[in-house]
C-alpha cells in the first residue's frame, strides 16, 4: 500500500525566489533525478504547509502548477502521486525551449569571458546528477 | 453569510488639519489571511479603532462582519478576536482563572478548541500570567481568542519581542490547529519574513491611504533591481521612472523601481549606460524599497 513519502525540501524567505518557485523548483528536481519515483504520493497539503511553516495556499498553488506541467497527478480521494513520465510539450515547443536556454547560458558565458571548456566542464558536471536517474 | 469581512468606503478621519485615514476603500474577503503592512503613523490602529466601533470616523463608512461599525452589539464584538503585543493579561491571576472569566464572557467558547491550542505550550493551569515567558503569554492570549470561535481575528504584532521558537509556535498554530480553521485573520506586521510565509493578501498602507492589496509576491514582482555601469554622471534621481532607491557602489549605479518593464534598459542605455543588468528582489526588499522611497538615498562614493 503506498504510503506518503517524505519530502525532505527546504523553503527560505527573504529570497527573490517566491516560496510556490522554490517548491516547484524542489519537487520537479527530485522526479527528475529519480529521488521522487512516479507512484510515489507527496504529501498533503495541510502537512507539507505544516512542514513547512507555510500558509497551505502556497502549497496548493506549487502543487497546482506541478499537476498542470504534468509533473503530478491526482488520484481522486486518496491524494498527489508522481506522474508516470510522459512527454508534456511537443518536440518543436521542446527545441524552442532548449535553444532559449542554451542562448541564455551561452551570453552569461560570453558576458563573463568564461572559458569555454571550463564552461562546457560544468556544464556537464550539473547534468550528470539527471544521468543517475535510474531507467 | 457574507463572503466580505471587512469593508470601508471613502473612508476618512481627520485629526486637526492631518488626515490619518485617507479616503480608505478597502474590502476584505472571508477566509483569506490579509497581512496589514505599514510604517507607524499609517493609519492601522486608527483604522481597527473605527472598525471596531471604538472611534468615529470623520465621514464616508465602515463595516465589519456586515455589521455597520458605529452600531456593533456585544453579539457582533463575539465574533472578533483581537490579539496585540502587549497580550496584556492581568498578571496576578492564574491561567486557570483567566480562563475561566474569558468562557463565561463567551457564549461561542470552545474547550477543545481552548486545549488544542494551549496543548503546544508548557503553560499549567496554576501558573499565575506574570510567570508565564513572553511565548507562553504570547499562545495563552492565541488560545484564549481562538477559543472564542472568531469570524474575524485580528492581530497586532502579536509575535514582537518573542524568540525564534516562539515566534515560530505561534505561527504554526495561526495557520494549521484546527481551532483557526474557517477564521479571518487580518495580521498586522513589520515583519516581512512572516508575512511571506501566511498571508494570502498584502495591504499595504500609508500615511492613512491604501497603496497596494494584492497577493504577496505578486507585489514583490513588481520591484526589480536594476544595476549599470554609467560613465561620468547618472541621470538626476527625479527623472528616473519608478525610482525606489538609488545607489552608487564601486563607482556602479544600483537602481530599485517599481513597475517597470525590460524597456527600463533601454531608459538606461539613453542615459549612457553600458553593462546593464537586472535582478528580481526578495518581499522584504520589495516592501521596504517601497515605503522608504521619500528618504534620501545615500549616495556611497
Amino acid at each position: 500500500m503506498a504510503r506518503t513519502q517524505a519530502l525532505p525540501i527546504q523553503i527560505v524567505t527573504g529570497d527573490p525566489r517566491p516560496i510556490v518557485r522554490q517548491i516547484v523548483d524542489a519537487v520537479r528536481m527530485r522526479i527528475a533525478t529519480g529521488e521522487l519515483q512516479p507512484g510515489a504520493q507527496l504529501p498533503s497539503v495541510r502537512g507539507l504547509a505544516q512542514q513547512l511553516t507555510i500558509n497551505p495556499n502556497t502549497v496548493a498553488k506549487a502543487y497546482a502548477e506541478l499537476t498542470t506541467e504534468g509533473w503530478l497527478e491526482s488520484r481522486q480521494g486518496l491524494g498527489l502521486y508522481v506522474a508516470p513520465p510522459r512527454q508534456r510539450l511537443s518536440m518543436p515547443e521542446r527545441d524552442r525551449r532548449m535553444d532559449e536556454a542554451v542562448q541564455a547560458f551561452v551570453h552569461e558565458v560570453v558576458a563573463l569571458d568564461y572559458p569555454t571548456d571550463r564552461a562546457m566542464a560544468r556544464l556537464d558536471t550539473a547534468l550528470a546528477v539527471l544521468a543517475k536517474k535510474t531507467a | 453569510m457574507s463572503d466580505v469581512v471587512i469593508e470601508t468606503r471613502d473612508l476618512c478621519k481627520r485629526y486637526g488639519g492631518k488626515l490619518a485615514i485617507d479616503h480608505l476603500d478597502l474590502v476584505l474577503e472571508r477566509g483569506s489571511i490579509h497581512a496589514i503592512v505599514g510604517a507607524n503613523g499609517a493609519g492601522k490602529s486608527t483604522l481597527f479603532r473605527i472598525l471596531l466601533g471604538f472611534l468615529p470616523a470623520t465621514s464616508g463608512e465602515a463595516w465589519v462582519l456586515g455589521r455597520d461599525s458605529r452600531q456593533l452589539r456585544p453579539e457582533d464584538r463575539e465574533r472578533i478576536g483581537f490579539v496585540n503585543e502587549e497580550h496584556t493579561l492581568p498578571g496576578w491571576m492564574t491561567v486557570a482563572a483567566v480562563t475561566a472569566m474569558q468562557r463565561r464572557q463567551y457564549a461561542r467558547w470552545s474547550q477543545p478548541a481552548f486545549d488544542e491550542v494551549i496543548g503546544h505550550y508548557r503553560v499549567q493551569a496554576s501558573q499565575k500570567v506574570a510567570q508565564l515567558s513572553r511565548g507562553e503569554r504570547a499562545g495563552f492570549n492565541l488560545a484564549l481568542s481562538l477559543a472564542q470561535r472568531p469570524e474575524l481575528l485580528v492581530l497586532d504584532e502579536p509575535t514582537l519581542g518573542l524568540d525564534v521558537v516562539a515566534k515560530r509556535a505561534f505561527l504554526e498554530t495561526l495557520m494549521h490547529s484546527n481551532a483557526a480553521e474557517g477564521c479571518t485573520v487580518i495580521y498586522c506586521s513589520h515583519q516581512m519574513e512572516e508575512i511571506e510565509r501566511i498571508a494570502d493578501n498584502l495591504i499595504i498602507m500609508e500615511r492613512g491611504a491604501l497603496r497596494n492589496m494584492s497577493p504577496p509576491d505578486d507585489f514583490r514582482a513588481r520591484v526589480v533591481h536594476w544595476v549599470a555601469d554609467i560613465p561620468f554622471r547618472g541621470p538626476d534621481a527625479r527623472l528616473i521612472p519608478g525610482l525606489l532607491d538609488e545607489q552608487r557602489i564601486d563607482g556602479v549605479y544600483h537602481y530599485l523601481v517599481l513597475d517597470q518593464g525590460d524597456d527600463f534598459a533601454d531608459f538606461l542605455r539613453a542615459c549612457g549606460a553600458r553593462d546593464i543588468h537586472h535582478m528580481p528582489v526578495s518581499l522584504d526588499r520589495a516592501v521596504n524599497g517601497f515605503l522608504a522611497r521619500h528618504h534620501a538615498a545615500p549616495v556611497a562614493a
